[in-house]
This record gives structure tokens, C-alpha cells and sequence, in this order.
């Protein structure tokens, strides 16, 4: 193995090359002339390739393994990009470089670095022809986080009888947990990272947040051809494309690779280039946060012990509130707080375990969430309008008003807002804009409880 | 099998045994009923078994009810009806006829459906109380297979309900009350009819002669009901526990099992959260003064526990402590309003119109509130929304959750207020939203915060247990505890050293005294306890718990690191063993201490901002250890807990980030993370808790390959209390490593090495009687040992001199110093005691002469290491 140097002098980023071989893709990397940094996808009982897919999954492949290259380009960012063989072709070296620029831009801000004009794919691969259809079966894939997003896509789906089957990426009980739980089949597809990341991390590699969800959409896209199905519904709402701030002129947008701009460049993309009838899409995207929290809070009890948006990963699972959910990270604030006007309220507690709006200490915690002097933090969140309009509610109910941070909000925040932007009535809206295929547009009415 | 063949006098008494659905869902579990009915039998009284349905089989006919559809219904009847049948034919019987008629009677109901009669209620009750009828006809006839004949009875032909003018329909049918008043018409009737009967928990007949259902916890409702109809001799509840205990086991590992109470006490602790009787069967028993006992299925013969009429005579006791969680509580405020007449009337006439039941009150001048117990009607409706509304037009209403009811238990507990000032300390800490108390004197509730009973639990147990209002030393009234009966068991304690060495003290103390004294051995011991936990990669003593120069050098050849606090320790550390690894954890410590830590190559931990802040540049290129605050303490007193806001140490979470910042811009690497929670902790869950935390942290920073999870082993000072598990901290440990294996896992114990290694040997000066104290004076004072002023530590004090002589007199035991805090220990049992003689004062190897000060210019205690 040649020597260990930091990334961050290396002059290049290489993609050397990828691979399947019995259920097993290998993704494998370079800085310079460095030791080899290989990732391995492990597909559970994968069947075989048939011939008619072959293509199709070849360019699938290829774009998982330029998309998963991310987590190791992040570590020392180098001047310049070489693909060794083929290069890419002009249409997907334009999403590749859109998504490394927009998905490390909050990597980039965090670590005082900017990556513009930086990025930039070798484009001259030839174009291939468009792909065909290839009449996958219609059955969906549904990628299952533990949080309330993906339980209430996949309960809709459910709902208008479609087929599908929950997936996700990695070892998390708290995950196998909830996909138990909604009695669906499951897909559990094991990823590892080159342990030379983590030396590199010891030397002082850059590090930083990475557009995961691109990673696991690659990921899907390959699953679907190889398992046979039609379509990927993500759960991820409208809010996630808002940008949490704007640095030196460029947007920076946690959950960019959950928005719709990244939404339809994939789905167009493996339109193109994979499958005519591979749906890529985000069931959820015409949904604000509180739209979705509703339609969590109405599916009632089953789900309640069992899910968890907070931030930590849960390893170990136990029993108590606190073994799910830390309480102090944004995500468990958000999601209390939008889940609180749409639950009673000793039921939101029974599913935190305290009350974290009648603690001070919450209190930036909040703030920051309503962008009140603070900027909306870097996590997976709703808008900040959305939590003064849920915060506003909440001041108007009774059970609630007495409460720490509501009387706060109601005593200091509230006579600084326009109140008639307090509404929550138009946040539970569905909006127009998505790439919903037809098959599974009736499952919209379901989440809005239509 | 023994056989049962003498016939019983007419006035034979009565026991009824219930058994639940676990007990009666295999033929295993059926021949173990077989087992202790012939037993009883046996013993020459009658026998009336009363069963619960087949585990699973209630909650699968309530499914059943549930179903519009009746295909549905009589395809959940036909698996019902598998179930029944699998289990006949595992109990090698054919189906017996009665099991066959009551299976296409429940068919049939499934297919006709709830509103065939016109009586959906009274169907839904026929439906579920099959399963009891089910599991009662199967067990007779396995019962009379293996030659104990056993005759079926149906109890709705025994059991009569009764309206209550506050029963609704639905009540009356599905949680229907009984009239338990004995009726030997019906004793004999069924004396008549065999010495061993079965009959079936959960249904009764109404006065229409409707089936109706007792509702939750029915079986032991309709085993006491027998009991008192039968007048029985008692009533015999077989479950899978002992019987009650001081505290809910699952979270006090060290609770008691209690074996006597009486109706009233059992009655509060099981409505005040004991899960293993329902509160509703114990009401039945009272008048006719029949006992409960409760029993384990699975070890008939361990003692369980007893319930009576008896008051018997003992000192008033704390029996148990127990908690309720999901509580919300309801608090309104208004000036000056209760006093008007039918204010307060209004008032809770809201909480009727919704429906919503309340337990506790309290009440002010200007507040009055109440708590509601987690009902489905407050969880799955708007109810407590609707009430605050309403509350909200007359008063200021505020509605607090979660909470939980920590109650005390035990009688006459006003007279045992004054000994529960630490434990009144304790809920000091904590935010208490109401405290209650029933003229009953039985319990003594205090309303906290849900998010601190698990850890608070233990911790009151234990205070109990120290302050003496848990009288855990009265073997009449508290059994072994839960870890003992079903835990690892008891570890086998050692005696301690110092007993061996009686003759070699004395020598010494007779030589000088006050003077300190350590067993080489034991320190040993223990490095050897530490080193066989295989979770942990390396371990550091953290010196300030004692820095003599043989023990440093004892733990050092055992390859373990040397934590320091101070420039003076890091010299301490390096004088006597020079080759060893150094970690140097200081707090609010000078520039030059890190400057000077760097230089001797100690590993250095940080925990505030201000040094990356101010001095950076101290740090860069180094490998750093970065400590922590997760927000919480623990340990054996305020002054020894080094987690939560309270607390100077650690790195609050939320400064977290900047930290990292700060460390790349001067090119720091934090290597490790470390917490460390507090002192004193016997409960080996917490490090599992406190590692995991620190790993879950650790995944977010790239550079992380160390985590330092502290120190804070307990040792255990108090009699009976168990000593830390070692082997149970290694599997804990264990998991946690086993889902991150990529961090080596470190630990920095102190006191745990060398508290009981050491004792204190002191002499006796003087000797005073006032009022109704009894002084004992010692040379060595709170200038030698300064824990028991300091944390009101305990530590066991002996008269060597006297050793084998009888403990009669009680003792304060004091010291010299000019200090009304100069006390080593209240209220000791000690043999009578004279000038001269020798005292002992054990565990005194951690933090005692390192902290020994020469207040009042006396001298301080010289050491001496023995191997």
C-alpha cells in the first residue's frame, strides 16, 4: 500500500473504476497516486442480471459510482477531477458538477473554502442513445429513514393499494424497527466506506456534511434495475428546498439533494439515460412539514413508539422516550413542535417524554427554527414561517399557551411578526409542482387527508 | 403421580389458586398446575382453580369483535378454535365434548354477529369471555387425564353483578363489579360437586342473566370474589414473580421483596404503579378478612408475598416506592375564587362533561391542581384541549406533562417524616409540581418531571434504605431483593480485610495514632477486577484519590495510566512511576498548567472553550482530549456529581461546534471525547448510557478514536448494599462496543481502586452524655477525613478493641476539631466503648488523607502500607 498523505495537498481526484460482481458493487477512488479508497454496496439476495437490463444497469452503476465518489473528494478537495476510462458525457458531467458544487455547499461554508470554479467533471464521453422502456414491474421502492416523512409515504401508498417495498441503506435497528412495523417486504442494502477515509479523517481531512440522499438515490436507481422496480419515492417535502442561507452570493441549502431542482435533474437523467418508464420522485414534495406532521399525527398510535427524526443515531435501541429521540438536537425540536398542534398533548409527550417547550434551555433551540435571531440550522427542517405559524397556533390553545417558550413567543416574538402570516390553514396546502408518476397521484388525496 | 384418594370432612377449607393466560397456554405450564393442585390438595382443603384465557386468545376475540366483516370474524374464530385444539392435542386428550360445543357456540356468535339480538354489548361479552370458558373446560379434562379429577364450573352461576349508580351500560357489561358477600349455601353447593374445581376468571352474570366481563385485571377479580363468597382459607394469586417489592424491579435492580402487608398498604402500592395485582381484587377480601398470597408459578416453594388483615406490631417502614408515568397535570389559577360557592363545582364540572377522570388535588389560596392518569380518552382525543378551553374562560389554566407520581408507601408515614430529609433533598434537585398526602397517612406523593424517575428511582431506594425509613434490616416484613431471587444472585461478599489483620492494627495503633493504614492486597484485588473487563482498552487512576507513592507504583506495574488534575500530581505521578502514561484532566486550571502538562508529554483534556479561544496556539499540532458535559449528574451526593448545568465541568453540547472550529482553525486534533458523570454509581447501566452518548457524539467528528467514559464506580458502604457487578458492566459495556467498535474505550476510576483498602485508626478520648445523645470522642477528626462532613458519607466505624464484644450502646461518634460538623458517624451500634480504645474507620483509602488539612494546627494522620 503506497503511503498515507493528507488529501488535502493531493492534486487530483481519481475515479478509478467500479464493478459488480455477485450481489456486490465496488466503488473505488483515489487521490493522486494513493492507495486505493473502495467503497462496497452489498445488494441482499440479489438476483441475477438479466441481459435486457444489462445497460441499464451498467449506467446506473457508473452514475452511483461518480455520485458515492463525494464522500472522499470532500476530504481533500483537490484542484482537479480525472475519471480514468471513459469520461462522462456533457449531460452528466452538468448534474454531476451541480451536485457536488450546491451538495458541499454547506461543507464548503462550514470549512471557509469555496468550490467554485473548482468542480468540474471531464465531459467529452460520448453520448448514448436515449435509454428504452424496459416495462420494469410496478412495484415501488420506498427508501424508510425511522422518521415520520417516510412512514406517512409509505402508509399512502398503502392506501391506494399500490406495491412496494421499504429499503434502506446501512445498519440501524431503529430503522428495521419501523420497517417491521409497517408491514411491508424490506430491502436492507449494506454500504460500506473505505476504511482509508477514516485514516484520512485522523490526518485531518476535510470533513463536513455530504448530500447523503444523492448517494442513497444512486444507490436505489441500481437497485431498481436489478430487483425490478418501477419507481423511487423519496419522502421528501417542499421545504427541503429552501435554502437555510446565502453565503458570498451562493445559496446553501442542508438538504439540497432532497430538493426539486435535484429531484427532477435525476429523474430526467435516468430518464435518458437508464430506464423510459424509472421513476425517480419525492411523494411528498407538494407537502409542507406541517402538512405531513398532520398526516402522521392521523395515522394514529402504531407508529408513535416506535419512529424518530432526532438527529442522533440511535445504535441501541431501548424502550424510553429518551432511547429515540435526544431532545436537544433541531430535528427533535422541529418535529415536536410541528407535531404539536395536530396531536393531543399528552400524547405528544408520551412519544418525547418531556415537554420541550416548557423548558428554557430549549429556548435558541427554537429561535433558530423560527429564524428569530438566528439563521434556520443546517438539518432537515421545515421553513421557518412554518414553525412561527405552528408556534402561533399553539399560543392560541389553552393547553399550550402557559407553557414556557409559547408564552415567550407570545410576550416577545409574536407582537414583532405580522400576524396575518401566521396562518397555518394555507401550510397544509398541496402544491402543484412534482414528478409524481399518475399511478400514485391518488395517494396525494390520501396524505391530505382529502 | 400421586394419587388423591381420602375424602375430605364437609368443613374443609377453601383455597382458590388463580392461574394466568401465560400459566395455562402450554400442556408444560398445565402439568406445573397439576403439580401444585394436587399439592394443595394434599394438604387437605378444597380446591378451586380460576384460569385466565390462553395467552394471546382475549386480545385475539376482542380483534375478533372488532371486524365488520363476518368472514373475518369466523376466520378469527376458526384460528381461535386451532389454538384450542393444538393445545388438547399436546395435552394428548381428545377434544373434550364441552371444548367442541363452546367453539361452535363461538362460531356461530362470530357469523351472526353483534346485532343479531339487538345487544351488541352483551354479544361482545359472550364473545370474550370464551376464552376463559375455553381454557377452563381444556384444563378439566387434562386435569381428571392425569388422575387429579377436577369438575367444571361455570362461574357466571357463582359470580352475580351488580348495577353501581355510577355504571353506564357499558360498564355494567364490560367491567361489571361483583357482590362478594359469603354465601355458604354456595360453599356447600359446590363442595358437593368435587374436591378439586375449575371455573374461570373474567365473567360473571348480571341480574338479567346476561355474561358480563370484569374488565382489566378480571382473573384476579374473580379469584378474590371466590375467596370471599367460599370464605376461603386464602386466596392464592400464581404469577411469575414473588410478589410485591419495594420498588418496581425492572428499575431498582436492589428492591425488596416485601412479605407481609396489610389490605390498605397493598392496596396503595398496587393503584400507585405495582403491575403484578390488579388494585380491584383486593376490595372483595377486606371484610370477610380472607388473605392474598402471591406466588411464583415457576418456584413454588420461594416465599412470596403475603396479604392480610394482619397490623402487625413493627416500626413504622417505608414498604415501597412507586411510580406512575404519563401523568398531566392540570394547575389553575385564579385570585380569590375558590372560596365562592359552587366555584369549584364548576370547575370540575368540566372535568366530567369530558370525561376525563381526576386522581390527585392540590390546593393554594389561589391554585388548585390536579392530575390526570393517562387514559385513552386523554391520549387519542382532543379532550384536554377541550378542557383547557373551557377552564381557560374562568380561570388561568396551565397543563404540565409529562409527569410522573413518585409515592411512598407505608403506614403511619407522617411519623417518618422527620428521617426523610435527604430523600425531601433529593426531590429538592428536581422540579416537584405537587406533593399529596391522604389522611389515610399511607403515602406521601410527589409529581416530578417523567424524564428523571428512572434515575431518580434508585437513587430514593437507596436513600431509604440509608436514612432508615426503608427498614430493610426488619426480616419479618422485607424478603430478599429481586437481584438475589432472580437476578445473578447475591456476589458473594469477602470479608473485609481488616478483619484478618486485628492483632497487626492494634500493634500499629497502639504505636501512633490517628494514623492511616493500607492493605496492599486489596488494591491489587481490585486492578485485577478492573483488567478482566474485556471492553475496556486502557485505564487510568485517577491519583487525587490517593497519591501515596506504593500505590501509584502498585497500579503502574499493572499497566495502567496515571490521571492527574494538577502540575503537583503530574510530578507526584512522575516521581513514582516514571514510565507510566499521564493523562492530565484539570478544570479551571492556568495557561502554564497545560504549557507545562504539553511539555512533560501528558495527554491533555480540555473542556471549555477559553484555552482553544485565548491559547490556540498552546495546542496546535497536538492530539487533545475533549471533555463533555451530556447534561446530567449522577452520583451519591450534589457535591460529587460533575454532570449538568450545575456543574463547573465539561464542555456544554451546544458549544460543541464552535470547539470544533476553533480546533481545526489551529490545527488542533481532538482525539478523544470524555465524560464523566459523578461518583459513587452501583448501577452499571449508566456507562452504557454515558458510552453510548459519547459514541453517538463521536460519529459526528472525523477524528474521534478514543472514549473516555469516566470514572464514578461505586463501592458499596452501607450494609446490604450489592457491589458493583463487574461481569454486568462488561456485557453492557460489550454492547455498545460491539455497535461501535472503531473507538478504543477508556476509563479513569479512582476511589474505586483504594477506598476499601484503607482504614483509619483512631483512639478513643473522651466520653459525654447529653440529653439524649451519647458522645464518643476519637483523635482523628474531620481534619483526617473529611467525607462524612463534606458529602455525608458513610462510613461503618468498629471498635477494634472490642470487636467480638455485643454492639448495645449508640454512639455519636465525634472528633476534636472546634466544628459542630466534627461527626464520623450518627447513631452507631457499638459495643460499650472506653478511653483508649481503638477505633477503626473503614473505606477510608479513598480521598482521606489527601484531603486532610491541619485546621486547629492538629497534626494530620501519617500512612502506612502493608502488604
Amino acid at each position: 500500500m503506497s503511503a498515507l498523505s493528507d488529501p488535502r495537498e493531493a492534486a487530483s481526484f481519481r475515479f478509478v473504476r467500479c464493478g459488480y460482481a455477485d450481489g456486490v458493487a465496488e466503488l473505488a477512488y483515489a487521490f493522486d497516486d494513493g492507495p486505493e479508497l473502495i467503497e462496497r454496496i452489498r445488494f441482499a439476495d440479489a438476483p441475477a442480471l438479466s441481459e435486457a437490463r444489462r445497460g441499464a444497469f451498467d449506467a446506473a452503476l457508473r452514475l452511483l459510482h461518480f455520485v458515492a465518489g463525494i464522500s472522499y473528494y470532500k476530504a481533500g478537495v483537490p484542484q482537479r477531477i480525472v475519471v480514468d476510462g471513459d469520461a462522462p458525457d456533457a449531460d452528466t458531467a452538468e448534474l454531476l458538477d451541480t451536485l457536488y458544487l450546491h451538495g458541499l455547499a454547506e461543507f464548503a461554508y462550514r470549512n471557509g473554502l469555496d468550490l467554485r470554479g473548482r468542480i468540474a467533471f471531464p465531459r467529452d464521453g460520448a453520448a448514448s442513445a436515449p435509454a428504452a422502456s424496459l416495462n420494469l414491474p410496478r412495484r415501488t421502492l420506498v427508501p424508510i429513514g425511522g422518521g415520520k416523512d417516510s412512514l406517512v409515504a409509505i402508509e399512502a401508498i398503502k392506501a391506494v393499494g399500490g406495491e412496494a417495498t421499504a429499503v434502506w441503506v446501512g445498519n440501524s435497528p431503529l430503522i428495521a424497527h419501523c420497517a417491521a412495523r409497517t408491514g411491508l417486504p424490506t430491502l436492507n442494502i449494506g454500504r460500506e466506506l473505505s476504511p482509508v477515509l477514516f485514516d484520512y479523517n485522523r490526518m485531518g481531512a476535510w470533513n463536513g456534511h455530504i448530500p447523503v440522499t444523492a448517494v442513497n438515490s444512486a444507490i436505489l436507481a441500481v437497485a431498481a434495475i436489478l430487483y425490478g422496480f418501477d419507481s423511487i419515492a423519496f419522502a421528501n417535502e417542499r421545504s427541503a428546498s429552501a435554502a437555510t442561507l446565502e453565503y458570498e452570493g451562493q445559496e446553501v441549502n442542508h438538504q439540497w439533494s432532497k430538493g426539486f431542482d435535484f429531484e427532477c435533474r435525476l429523474h430526467d437523467w435516468l430518464h435518458r439515460h437508464v430506464a423510459a418508464d424509472l421513476d425517480y420522485f419525492s411523494l411528498l414534495r407538494p407537502f409542507a412539514e406541517l402538512a405531513v406532521t398532520r398526516a402522521f399525527a392521523r395515522l394514529g398510535g402504531d407508529y408513535f413508539d416506535a419512529f424518530s427524526s432526532c438527529n442522533r443515531n440511535f445504535r441501541i435501541l431501548g424502550p424510553k422516550p429518551a432511547d429515540r429521540w435526544c431532545g436537544q438536537c433541531p430535528k427533535c425540536h422541529f418535529v415536536f413542535l410541528a407535531l404539536a398542534p395536530f396531536l393531543p398533548k399528552p400524547r405528544l409527550m408520551g412519544i418525547f417524554g418531556r415537554n420541550l417547550l416548557d423548558d428554557e434551555s430549549q429556548r435558541a433551540g427554537f429561535d433558530a427554527l423560527m429564524e428569530y435571531q438566528d439563521h434556520k440550522p443546517f438539518e432537515c427542517v421545515g421553513e421557518g414561517a412554518e414553525a412561527r405559524a405552528a408556534m402561533y397556533a399553539l399560543s392560541q390553545r389553552p393547553e399550550w399557551r402557559e407553557d414556557a417558550l409559547v408564552a415567550r413567543f407570545a410576550d416577545e416574538i409574536l407582537p414583532q411578526l405580522d400576524a396575518s402570516e401566521l396562518a397555518l390553514e394555507p401550510w397544509l396546502d398541496a402544491a402543484d409542482a412534482h414528478r409524481i408518476p399518475s399511478r400514485l397521484a391518488g395517494a396525494l388525496d390520501d396524505i391530505r387527508g382529502a | 403421580m400421586n394419587q388423591t384418594v381420602s375424602t375430605l370432612p364437609a368443613d374443609a377449607p377453601w383455597v382458590v389458586m388463580k392461574f394466568g393466560g401465560t400459566s395455562v397456554a402450554s400442556v408444560e405450564r398445565w402439568r406445573n398446575i397439576r403439580e401444585l393442585a394436587a399439592a394443595r390438595r394434599a394438604e387437605g382443603v378444597r380446591v378451586l382453580l380460576v384460569v385466565s384465557a390462553l395467552a394471546g386468545v382475549t386480545d385475539a376475540l376482542k380483534a375478533l369483535c372488532a371486524e365488520d366483516d363476518a368472514s373475518a370474524r369466523t376466520q378469527a374464530a376458526d384460528a381461535i378454535a386451532e389454538r384450542h385444539r393444538a393445545l388438547a392435542a399436546a395435552m394428548q386428550i381428545a377434544l373434550p365434548e364441552r371444548v367442541g360445543t363452546l367453539l361452535d357456540g363461538l362460531r356461530q356468535l362470530a357469523e351472526r354477529g353483534p346485532e343479531a339480538d339487538g345487544d351488541p354489548l352483551a354479544w361482545k361479552a359472550l364473545v370474550q369471555g370464551h376464552g376463559e370458558l375455553l381454557s377452563s373446560a381444556l384444563g378439566a379434562a387434562f386435569l381428571s387425564a392425569q388422575h387429579l379429577p377436577t369438575q367444571w364450573i361455570d362461574s357466571r352461576d357463582c359470580l352475580r353483578a351488580v348495577a353501581l349508580p355510577n355504571q353506564n351500560t357499558r360498564t355494567r357489561t364490560l367491567s361489571a363489579t361483583v357482590d362478594a358477600q359469603p354465601d355458604a349455601a354456595l360453599a356447600e353447593r359446590l363442595a358437593a360437586q368435587g374436591e378439586v374445581l375449575i371455573a374461570q376468571g373474567f365473567i360473571a352474570r348480571d341480574e338479567n342473566g346476561r355474561c358480563v366481563l370484569l374488565g382489566r385485571g378480571g382473573s384476579d377479580t374473580s379469584a378474590s370474589c371466590f375467596g370471599a363468597v367460599l370464605k376461603a382459607a386464602r386466596v392464592e394469586i400464581w404469577t411469575d414473580v414473588a410478589g410485591m417489592f419495594s420498588a418496581n424491579p425492572r428499575q431498582v435492580a436492589g428492591a425488596r421483596l416485601l412479605r407481609q402487608l396489610d389490605y390498605e398498604e397493598a392496596q396503595e402500592i398496587a393503584t400507585t404503579g405495582a403491575k403484578v395485582l390488579h388494585p380491584r381484587c383486593l376490595s372483595p377480601l377486606r371484610a370477610p378478612r380472607v388473605p392474598l398470597w402471591i406466588k411464583d408459578t415457576n418456584h413454588p416453594d420461594m416465599e412470596g408475598t403475603e396479604i392480610g388483615p394482619q397490623v402487625r406490631e413493627a416500626a413504622p417502614s417505608v414498604k415501597a416506592i412507586s411510580t406512575r408515568s404519563g401523568i398531566t397535570l392540570v394547575s389553575m389559577e385564579s385570585v380569590g375564587m375558590w372560596q365562592q360557592v359552587g366555584f369549584l363545582a364548576d370547575v370540575f364540572d368540566a372535568f366530567r362533561r369530558h370525561g376525563i377522570s381526576v386522581d390527585l388535588i392540590g390546593s393554594a389560596e389561589t391554585n388548585v391542581t390536579v392530575s390526570l392518569d393517562p387514559t385513552e380518552n386523554l391520549l387519542d382525543s382532543d379532550a384536554v384541549a377541550a378542557l383547557a378551553t373551557d377552564l381557560a374562560k374562568v380561570c388561568r389554566v396551565k397543563v404540565i406533562a409529562p409527569c410522573a407520581a413518585v409515592t411512598l408507601v407505608g403506614r403511619g408515614m407522617r411519623s417518618m417524616l422527620h428521617q426523610l430529609s435527604s430523600v425531601l433533598a433529593e426531590f429538592g434537585q428536581l422540579r416537584v409540581h405537587m406533593i399529596s398526602q391522604s389522611s389515610n397517612n399511607l403515602n406521601l406523593t410527589f409529581v416530578v418531571d417523567e424524564d428523571v424517575v428512572d434515575d431518580l428511582l434508585p437513587r430514593l431506594h437507596e436513600l431509604l434504605v440509608r436514612a432508615g425509613s426503608l427498614r430493610s434490616d426488619d426480616s419479618q416484613l422485607f424478603g430478599p431483593s429481586w437481584q438475589a431471587l432472580y437476578g445473578s444472585g447475591e456476589q458473594d461478599i469477602a470479608p473485609a480485610w481488616w478483619r484478618g489483620e486485628r492483632t497487626r492494627l492494634l500493634q500499629l495503633a497502639a504505636e501512633r495514632s490517628p494514623r492511616y493504614v493500607y492493605h496492599l492486597p486489596t488494591v491489587q484485588a481490585r486492578i485485577d477486577g478492573l483488567k478482566h473487563l474485556q471492553a475496556v482498552d486502557h485505564v487510568h487512576y485517577a491519583i487525587k484519590a490517593n497519591n501515596h507513592a506504593r500505590i501509584l507504583q502498585a497500579v503502574a506495574a499493572s499497566g495502567f495510566g496515571l490521571e492527574c488534575v494538577s502540575p503537583g500530581e503530574l510530578a507526584a505521578a512522575k516521581a513514582a512511576a516514571p514510565d507510566a502514561p499521564r493523562l492530565f484532566t484539570p478544570n479551571f486550571a492556568r495557561r502554564d498548567d497545560y504549557a507545562a502538562a504539553l511539555d512533560d508529554g501528558a495527554t491533555v483534556t480540555l473542556d471549555a472553550l477559553h484555552p482553544m479561544e485565548h491559547w490556540g496556539e498552546l495546542f496546535t499540532g497536538r492530539s487533545i482530549m475533549l471533555r463533555v458535559d451530556l447534561g446530567r449528574g449522577l452520583g451519591h451526593h450534589e457535591k460529587v456529581r460533575t454532570g449538568g448545568s450545575g456543574s463547573k465541568f465539561g464542555l456544554p453540547l451546544d458549544q460543541l461546534d464552535r470547539f470544533l472550529e476553533l480546533a481545526r482553525t489551529h490545527d488542533v486534533r481532538v482525539q478523544g471525547l470524555h465524560a464523566h458523570l459523578g461518583s459513587g454509581i452501583l448501577d452499571a447501566g449508566h456507562w452504557g448510557e454515558v458510552y453510548a452518548q459519547l459514541a453517538a457524539l463521536a460519529e459526528r467528528i472525523g477524528s474521534i478514536e478514543i472514549l473516555n467514559i469516566g470514572g464514578g464506580l461505586g463501592v458499596p458502604s452501607h450494609p446490604g448494599e450489592q457491589p458493583l457487578d463487574l461481569n454486568a458492566l462488561d456485557r453492557v459495556l460489550s454492547e455498545v462496543k460491539a455497535a461501535y467498535p472503531q473507538y478504543r474505550l477508556w476509563m479513569e476510576p479512582g476511589r474505586y481502586l483504594v477506598a476499601e483498602s484503607g482504614v483509619l485508626l483512631a483512639r478513643v478520648t473522651q466520653d459525654k452524655r447529653k440529653g439524649g445523645h451519647h458522645y464518643l470522642g476519637i483523635d482523628a477528626g474531620m481534619h483526617n477525613l473529611i467525607r462524612p462532613a463534606l458529602y455525608e458519607a458513610w462510613h461503618e466505624i468498629v471498635n477494634l478493641s472490642r470487636l467480638d464484644q455485643p454492639a448495645i450502646a449508640l454512639y455519636q461518634v465525634v472528633g476534636p476539631i472546634c466544628e459542630t460538623g466534627d461527626v464520623l458517624g450518627n447513631d452507631r451500634r457499638l459495643p460499650v466503648s472506653a478511653e483508649g480504645d481503638v477505633m477503626l474507620v473503614a473505606q477510608a483509602g479513598a480521598y482521606g488523607a489527601v484531603m486532610a488539612s491541619n485546621y486547629n494546627l492538629r497534626e494530620t494522620a501519617d500512612e502506612i502500607v502493608i502488604e
